[in-house]
Parts: structure tokens; sequence; C-alpha cells
């Protein structure tokens, strides 16, 4: 069987230490192959080192047989002229890759003209075949910040195939996209394997390897710990850390018992809110008892944080009013937040800013240890500053201080979509189970449903405008 | 365009503002100048040895000065609205004559100041930012950090000394000729093209490191083409947005530079104005700078709106 | 060139070093030099005129017989004492209008911020030049023009940093935990401004001592016989045959302040 690209015994290190162990790969012609692993699994490093992109400061070995020639993976020049003719690379957040001041017609074009050599015109029509194929005829003089994520994605796509490359290769390709534009992308990528073409994806989310299927390879520490079809290694995994991957995806989670709601901490009724002129919801009513779980739901864009943030008063709606209940001052309402880094400031380290808040609310630093420890956050990292740490270990400094209050009510916005799937589950596991002792409330806004559904006894879905 | 609508407003809007400022300021100034304003009026008239007190007090009469402040200020607006900026109490022209025959002259400083700072720097800055670190980098910026530091009077001093002194390469004063442009235009303008390379190195990295760059260099283009397709548009925006906030400095230059260098126009009137106190000629000469300021910027924004789609909204 | 090298990457840059070398000299000689120097900057001896260095007027004497190196240190207190009296004068009113504006927001912004575009409708050395004109040669409008055309800068950084920071999610989540407007200053929006209002400083320093260079060149600043650097250059000029280096001098001195003021600021802020 012809192969596109082999990779045989590559290992990477950054001052002896290894970051690859001698990985082997090899992708053929109409059989996507996916790479699943976690943040620091080594799975980038693969794609870099198939391109020649590896930072000067590693040092790499094995052999890359790619376009018919094999070459050294250390050498990273070796492969730079089949860049865009042999292999081509779908980057990251494609919304970023493209020129902001350039149309998108020329951007395709580029590659026709450049790398295959076509005439101004006629690279020009080649292009309008490109984007026409995939539904973007309208959007050819478009400039990007007038795409959605979506159609970005597809510009890029054309764009990065257009010189003609038979390996696409796409690294995290779904990063920050929602599930329902998921779908899509992993149908644009199905589109590359037609015509003799081939696919090497490499992702945290076992979904999309699922819906790609064909071959799989799943990394941890810069090995690869099991290898095989889709359905053979999602169905009936071997190894015991694809197992405890496939256990951290939230429809594998265990179906708990959901929280009896107590009494009423927060209601709301006839609630509307607008955002530049747009209505996104209205008459939206919501009571929340203590102790109980509910999802938000819906589209980007359709309004869920404006919901949580109304809630919390951080916004005013505009009709309808939030009622807490009497008695509880504001500080016992929080709120958790997608990104944790944004909620520290960013100089000072985070015992202090924990001290401080303790401080404010008469909670004993001991207490606050306690909390911690339970929340498996080691003291040392307390002297670091917020970007120091790692994001699941911040978002669990953020919880702690989340608590000092003794909140009732916790409006908890996206708090795992940029975690990875053990860290999420972790994560999650934990709030539930402060959630169950504390009697407090939890708003979840999430993206995914099977997430939505396993730990919420109630779904609030936004449709959005 | 929505875009070059609302920029052009919002200058017209400056203009206004510029007009009320500046008469308002002169307007201050004449009535706080010690000493009667109708005798020196009188005196820039008729001169300092004919003038008599009836003279003066016809002059009082004419111009309104013996009536309330406020009363007063409107006249003055309602003149300036007209288009009337009155007469030079030193030559007794026109101001609006005087300024006619200045402002061609500074036009055509500024403007070839302008298209160095425009040209020249950019340029200079583009191969410097292309490559980080080398000869010229290292070189460029070295000339660059020193022409920012050197104020716009001792550089023209320096030119002067260097060029038209010791050298004899260039003159050093009049105006009727090309090449009396070449000494003030380069006082004016090497600031400013230094400042502009810089802007345009610090962009032009930014452009090869920015991630569309290493994406064309991904989809196969060369450097050379990539370059050449991305580099140039991205790196202009940040290069007029730094022009835009730095006109200031090149109208303040061209007071400086045509003082030093006798050159005929507003700015040097501007300052011969306020030695010899001459108040009509400073609001005239104040003014058509301020809106010479305006006019720039307004070219500078559509030149954004142009380069950046992102800000056309 | 290796010990430079050893400074840059300890993250202390050669330029900042050499920057806050230059400031340092020229402050020390406004501070100490006319301690250090005897005479009177304006007392002439017509029997010396553009007389070369000399022992007891090392950098020789002008068209006046006064002694250039009395003057040179004269003019760096005024120029420095000036420079420093207005980045003060415009710092205060600016940071805490900007603040102000920033965070009340609504009108009491609009009214701050229209008032701040009308300042700026005028490039600021135009602005400097009509107020000098209430009384040409005096101290006072020379202050008061330039901390009018300069509070604005600070007003407008401040405005758009701190309402940056304070639409951030740190200061929500501050707020959101009980905490008062005093800590989120202290916490959140001073630490993060701080070392943008000392490069503003030191630009602000820098256009002010150019500034009061340029209107005394241009004989609109300050009058004869004060001691400033851009008079007595223009001053000098007829005689830059006979006495180069007491032309050169002031010159030397202005260029050594604002090149170390700009190497020390880093980056324009604009």
């Amino acid at each position: 069987m012809t192969t596109s690209l082999t990779i045989d015994d590559l290992r990477v290190s950054a001052d002896g230490a290894a970051l690859l162990r001698g990985v082997s790969i090899r992708v053929t012609p109409g059989v996507p192959l996916t790479i699943v692993g976690e943040t620091g699994s080594g799975k980038t490093l693969v794609a870099e080192a198939a391109m020649g992109t590896l930072a000067p400061e590693l040092s790499a070995s094995g052999w890359v047989v790619l376009g018919g020639t094999v070459s050294d993976a250390g050498d990273r020049a070796a492969r730079r002229h089949l860049w865009g003719r042999g292999i081509a690379l779908l980057p990251q957040e494609p919304w970023l890759a493209l020129d902001p001041t350039m149309r998108v017609l020329p951007q395709v074009a580029e590659g026709h003209r450049f790398v295959r050599g076509l005439g101004r015109s006629e690279a020009t029509a080649c292009a309008r075949e490109d984007l026409a194929a995939l539904g973007l005829a309208n959007a050819a003089t478009r400039f990007p910040h007038q795409l959605s994520g979506g159609m970005a994605q597809r510009v890029a796509v054309a764009a990065a195939r257009a010189g003609g490359a038979p390996l696409l290769l796409a690294d995290e390709p779904t990063k920050g996209l929602d599930a329902a534009l998921r779908d899509a992308v992993v149908a644009l990528l199905r589109g590359a394997l037609q015509e003799g073409g081939s696919l090497l994806c490499i992702t945290h989310d076992v979904a999309v390897a699922r819906a790609l299927g064909g071959e799989v390879m799943v990394m941890l520490d810069g090995e690869v710990v099991e290898r095989g079809s889709a359905e053979k290694v999602l169905d009936a995994p071997s190894h015991a850390y694809t197992r405890r991957l496939l256990a951290a995806e939230p429809e594998a989670w265990a179906e708990g018992e959901l929280p009896v709601p107590g009494a009423e901490v927060l209601s709301a009724t006839g609630l509307s809110a607008e955002r530049g002129g747009r209505r996104l919801f209205e008459a939206l009513d919501l009571t929340v008892g203590a102790g109980e779980w509910v999802a938000v739901t819906g589209p980007s864009g359709c309004g869920k944080t404006t919901l949580g943030n109304v809630l919390l008063g951080l916004l005013r709606p505009a009709a309808g009013v939030v009622r807490r209940r009497g008695g509880l001052v504001r500080t016992r309402y929080q709120k958790l937040y997608q990104d944790p880094v944004a909620t520290f400031a960013p100089r000072l380290a985070l015992r202090t800013a924990l001290a401080e808040a303790a401080a404010l609310h008469g909670v004993a630093w001991s207490q606050l240890a306690a909390m911690l420890d339970r929340l498996r956050v080691p003291d040392a990292l307390l002297d670091r500053r917020p970007d120091q740490v790692s994001g699941g270990e911040l978002q669990r400094i953020a919880i702690a201080r989340a608590l000092l209050p003794d909140p009732v009510f916790l409006f908890a916005d996206e708090p795992t979509s940029r975690l990875d799937p053990i860290t999420q589950q972790e994560t999650m596991a934990a709030l539930q189970e402060i959630s169950r002792e504390r009697g407090l409330a939890v708003l979840l806004v999430t993206h995914d449903l099977a997430m939505a559904r396993k730990v919420a006894g109630r779904q609030v879905t936004l449709r959005g405008a | 365009m929505g875009g070059v609508a609302r920029a052009l407003l919002r200058r017209g809007v400056q203009a206004v503002l510029v007009a009320v400022l500046v008469s308002g300021l002169c307007f201050t100034l004449v009535r706080l100048l010690p000493g009667d304003q109708a005798m020196r009026v009188a005196e820039g008239r008729y001169g300092y040895d004919r003038v008599t007190a009836a003279s003066a007090d016809a002059v009082r009469a004419e111009l309104g000065l013996d009536r309330p402040a406020v009363e007063q200020f409107l006249a003055w607006v309602g003149r300036l609205a007209q288009g009337d900026l009155g007469v030079s109490l030193v030559t007794g022209e026109r101001v609006v004559v005087e300024i006619a025959y200045q402002l061609g002259h500074t036009l055509l400083l500024s403007l070839a100041a302008l298209s160095l700072a425009l040209l020249a720097g950019p340029a200079l800055g583009l191969f410097a930012g292309l490559r980080p670190g080398g000869v010229l980098d290292q070189a460029g910026m070295v000339g660059a950090a020193a022409l920012r530091a050197l104020p716009v009077f001792a550089l023209g001093i320096g030119l002067m000394l260097v060029f038209g002194v010791t050298l004899g390469w260039l003159p050093v004063a009049g105006f009727h000729a090309t090449e009396n442009l070449v000494l003030p235009a380069l006082a004016l303008g090497l600031g400013l093209a230094a400042a502009s390379a810089r802007v345009a190195r610090d962009a032009t990295v930014a452009a090869v490191n920015a991630p569309f760059f290493g994406f064309a260099l991904l989809r196969g283009l060369t450097r050379a083409q990539a370059v050449r397709q991305h580099v140039p548009r991205n790196a202009a925006v940040p290069v007029l947005a730094y022009l835009g906030v730095n006109l200031a400095l090149l109208v303040e230059g061209v007071v400086v530079v045509e003082s030093l260098f006798g050159w005929p126009g507003i700015g040097h009137a501007l300052s011969h104005a306020i030695s010899a106190r001459d108040v009509p000629m400073l609001q005239g000469t104040a003014l058509s700078l301020g809106l010479i300021f305006v006019a720039l910027n307004a070219f500078t924004d559509v030149a954004i709106l142009a380069a950046d789609p992102r800000r056309r909204g | 060139m290796r010990g430079l090298r050893r400074i840059a990457a300890r993250g202390q840059s050669p330029a900042r070093l050499l920057g806050a070398t230059l400031v340092g000299l020229v402050v020390l000689m406004a501070i100490a030099g006319p301690l250090l120097v005897d005479g009177s900057p304006t007392r002439q001896d017509l029997s010396a005129v553009l007389q070369p260095p000399s022992p007891d007027a090392l950098l020789g004497r002008d068209q006046l017989g006064r002694s250039v190196l009395v003057r040179l240190v004269h003019a760096a207190r005024l120029s420095v004492s000036l420079g420093a009296a207005t980045v003060v004068a415009a710092a205060v009113p600016g940071i805490l209008l900007g603040l102000l504006a920033a965070w009340a927001g609504g009108w009491t912004d609009r009214v701050l911020s229209g008032f701040g575009d009308a300042v700026l409708a005028l490039p600021g050395l135009l602005l400097v030049l009509l107020v000098v004109a209430l009384a040409p040669g005096a101290f006072w409008p020379l202050f008061l023009g330039l901390s009018l055309a300069m509070w604005v800068e600070w007003f407008r950084v401040t405005r758009a940093a701190s309402g940056a920071l304070l639409s951030a999610p740190a200061v929500e989540a501050a707020r959101l935990l009980g905490f008062g407007p005093w800590h989120v200053l202290r916490r959140h929006v001073l630490p993060e401004m701080a070392p943008l209002f000392g490069t503003l400083a030191a630009f602000g320093f820098a256009g002010a001592v150019m500034a009061v260079g340029a209107l005394g060149f241009i004989g609109i600043g300050l009058r004869p016989p004060t001691a400033e650097w851009g008079l007595m250059m223009v001053e000098l000029l007829p005689y830059y045959d006979e006495a180069p280096l007491a032309m050169l001098a002031p010159a030397l001195c202005l260029f050594a302040l604002v090149l170390g003021l700009q190497l020390l600021a880093g980056r324009d802020p604009r």
C-alpha cells in the first residue's frame, strides 16, 4: 500500500529532557489518521516535525518519508520545498491566519499563482471555483473580519490546499469552536480525502476522532500508548489511559443522583436582554433553589453569559426583575469564569490575592488552606503568579476563592471548556461535591449538551435571535 | 463608505473647535495686553509720530473697542465667520492677503517634509525590519534614535552649518529656487522620517511574526513572495496611525524651521506676529496652521481607512 | 561589549542603562552645577568677548564675555525644573480626570473627553505659543501653556488604559467578591499602569525641554539675558566660526537630555 507520510522513530528533546520518545506514524491515502492526546502529550510536535517547523532549540532525530523522499527529522529545511505542494497545514484558529487587510479571493488565489505557477487570471478563476465548492461563492470579496468562525475555517482550508498538496495536516481544528461547528469541520476535513488525498488530524477531542473514523493514535507523555482503527481504539480500548480518556467524556460520566432543589435562592420573572440593539432572550422566568444545578445551553452568541450576568446584577435587563433571597448580601452570589487567568491581578502572587480575599470575608487562612488541599492545589503553587500555573490548577484556586464569601449561588460560565478532558471531569466532580455539601446552587453555562444533561437537573436552552 | 464620512465629520468639528479656540485666545490676548489697544492700532496705521488721541478714538469707535466684552467677542467671531481676519498692525495689509501669499510656501515645505517622512522613512524601516538585528537594522535604529532626540532647530543649524557653510553645497537662505527648499525640508522632515522608520520597522517585524505570514509560507509561498503580498499593507497601518498622531510635530516644526531659514511662510509670520504683538496677524496665522493641521489629519484618516478594512465598519 | 550583552540578557537593555546615565548626568549638572561652578550667568566681561576656554571659564566666554559653563549649568537647572514641574502639573490632573472619566463613564466621561479633544484640536506648540504671547519672556505662561497642552496626553492614556482594566474580568471578580474601589485601584489598575506612566513622564519631560528650547530659539519663550539652551544657541549662532564650542555645548546638553529620556522611556506609548 502506498503511504503519503511516514515518520519513523521520531525523538525530540529539549535540554536533554525527552519530549517525544520514538513515535512512528504512517498515513495512507483515503484513511484519516487522528492523533489524540492532552496538552503536553507531544502531539503537536509530531506535526511540527513532519513540516520541519520545530523550534530551533529542540533537537530531533528519526526519519520522515514525504513526497517520495526520505529526510532526517532534525533537518528542518529538507521539507520546506514541499510546503503547499506535498503537505498542507491547516493552522489553529484559522481566523488569525488570514491576512486581515486582504480580501478572501486573492488569498486563496495565491496558492494557485505562486505555488502552482498559474497566470493571475487563471489563478483567480481557480480560487473562485475552490470557494464555490465550499459554499463560499458569496464570500469571495469579503475581508477576513467579515467572516464567521466556520467560514474562516473553510477559507483557510481552501487557501491551504490551493497549492495542490495531497496531504492535509490539521492541528486542533476545532479549537475555539462550539459543538455545532465541530461537525461541519469534520465534514470539511473528510472532504480532503477525496481524489486520493490524505489527512492527519491532531486533537484533544475524542469526539472529533470518533467522527472522522479511520485510524486513531493515543499519545501520553511523548509516547504512543495505543493505536488502531477508530472502532477498536474507541470502543474497546486496551490501554488504561485510553480508557480513562474515554471515561472523561461527558457522555460517559456516571449518572449521579441529581440534587433536590432546596429553598429558593434566586428568581427572575419576565427577563429580556439585548445586545447591540438585538434581542437575546425575552420573557424568561427562572427560579433556582439551594443546591440545584441549572444548565444554560445554546449556540454561541445567543446570550448565555448575558443571562448569568443579569442574574448576578452585573448587567441590567431590558425588562423584568431579578430577586435574590431576602437578607443575603450580594457577595453570596459568585461567579466562575471561562478563563481564570484574566480574573486575577496579573503581577500579584496568588497567596497574596487569596489572603486579601480571605481577610475581607473573615475566613481564617487555615480554613482556606484546608479547602485548597481538598481541591488538590499544592501549597507551593500559591507563590506563583496566575500565568505561571496551569489552567486546571488556577480554576480550582478560583473555586476556592469564590467559596470564601460562603455563596448560595454560583454562576459558572463555561468553567471547564479550556481544560483537558480528564482535568475537566475532575474539576466538575469537585464542584458537584462541594455544591452538595453546602447546598450551593450552580447556574452552568456550557456548549456541551452531554455535560449539561449529566450534571444539571434542569436546562434552559436559548435559541438565539 | 460610512467610515470616511464619519471621519470627515469629526474633522469638521475639530476645525470649528480650532477656530473657536484660536479666536478666543486671541481675543483674551487683546484684552490682556498692556496699553491702549486703539492707540496701538492707530500707531500701526498712521505711524508713531502722527498718531493723536483723536485718531485713537476714531479707531476705538470703528472697531467697537468701547463696547462691552461679550458684544466685542461676538462681533470678533462674526467678522471671523465672514472670512474677515482684519488688518495687520505692522504692515497695514489685510491679513487674508498676507496669508494667501505665505500659504503656498508653507504647503510646499510641509509636503516636501511629509513625503520624506512617508517615503524614505518607511522604506528604510521595512528593510531594517525584514532583517531584525542586521547591520542596516542596528545602524538605522541608532541613527533614528539620534534624529528623534535632536530638536528641530538644532538639526536645522547643524544642516545649515555643514551643508550650507562648511561644504557650501546648498544655499542656507532664500526661497526662489528648488535647492533653497532642500535644507528646510530636511530639517523639518528628518525627525518625522526617523520616527516613521522606527514604527515601520516594528510593524514589519510584527507582520513577519504574525500568523498570516507563517501561514503564507506554509502554503508554499517563498519568503520574498510572502513579504511582497502581505507585509507592506499590514505595516502601513501603524505607520499612518503614528503619523496621524504626530502631525502636530510637523506643524510645530514649521514655525521653527521657517523662522530659522527665513522661509516666508505662515510659521515665520506667526513668530513675527507674536514678537510684534500683531494680534490680527497672530490670529490669522495660528488659525491657518490649525486648519492645515486639521486638513492633514483628515487626509491621514482617509488613508488609514483605505489601508485597513477592519476600520471601515 | 560582552558586558553589555550580559546586561541585555538579564532583561535590562543597554539602551535603557545609557538613557539613565545621560539623564542622571544632566540632572546632576542641574542640581549640583550652580553650586560647584562659581559666578553669575549674567555677569558680562566685555574685555573677554568670545574668549576660548581658560581656567576661569572652562568652556570659554560668549559674545558678551559671560562664562559659557556657568550659563550652561543655570540653563540646565531651568530646563530640568521646568520639565519636571510641567510633568507633575500635567500628570496630576490628567491621571485623576482620566480615572474619573473611566470610572464614572456616561456624561462625566463625555464632557471630560470633549474638553480633551478641544485642547488637542490645536497642535500643542501652537497652544503654548498663544498662551506665551500673553506675557512673552515670563516663566509662568511657559509653564502654564506647556501643562495645558500636555495634560490631555495623560488624560487620554489614563482613560483608555484604566477603562480597559476596569472592564476586565479581574475587576468584575474583585467587585463580586466585595472589594471596594480603593482595592481595585491599588491591586488592578495602578500596578498595570505604572510602566505606562513612567514612559509618559519621560516623553513629556523630553517634549517640554525641547519646546522650551525651540521657543527660546525663535525668540518667543524666555528672553535675554536668561540662560536657556535654545536662546544661547541663537545668540551664539553668528559667532559659530570664532566660538564653535560655545554654540555646540548647549545643543549637546539638550541632545543628551532628550536622548537619555527617550532611551529611558523605551517605546512611544502612542
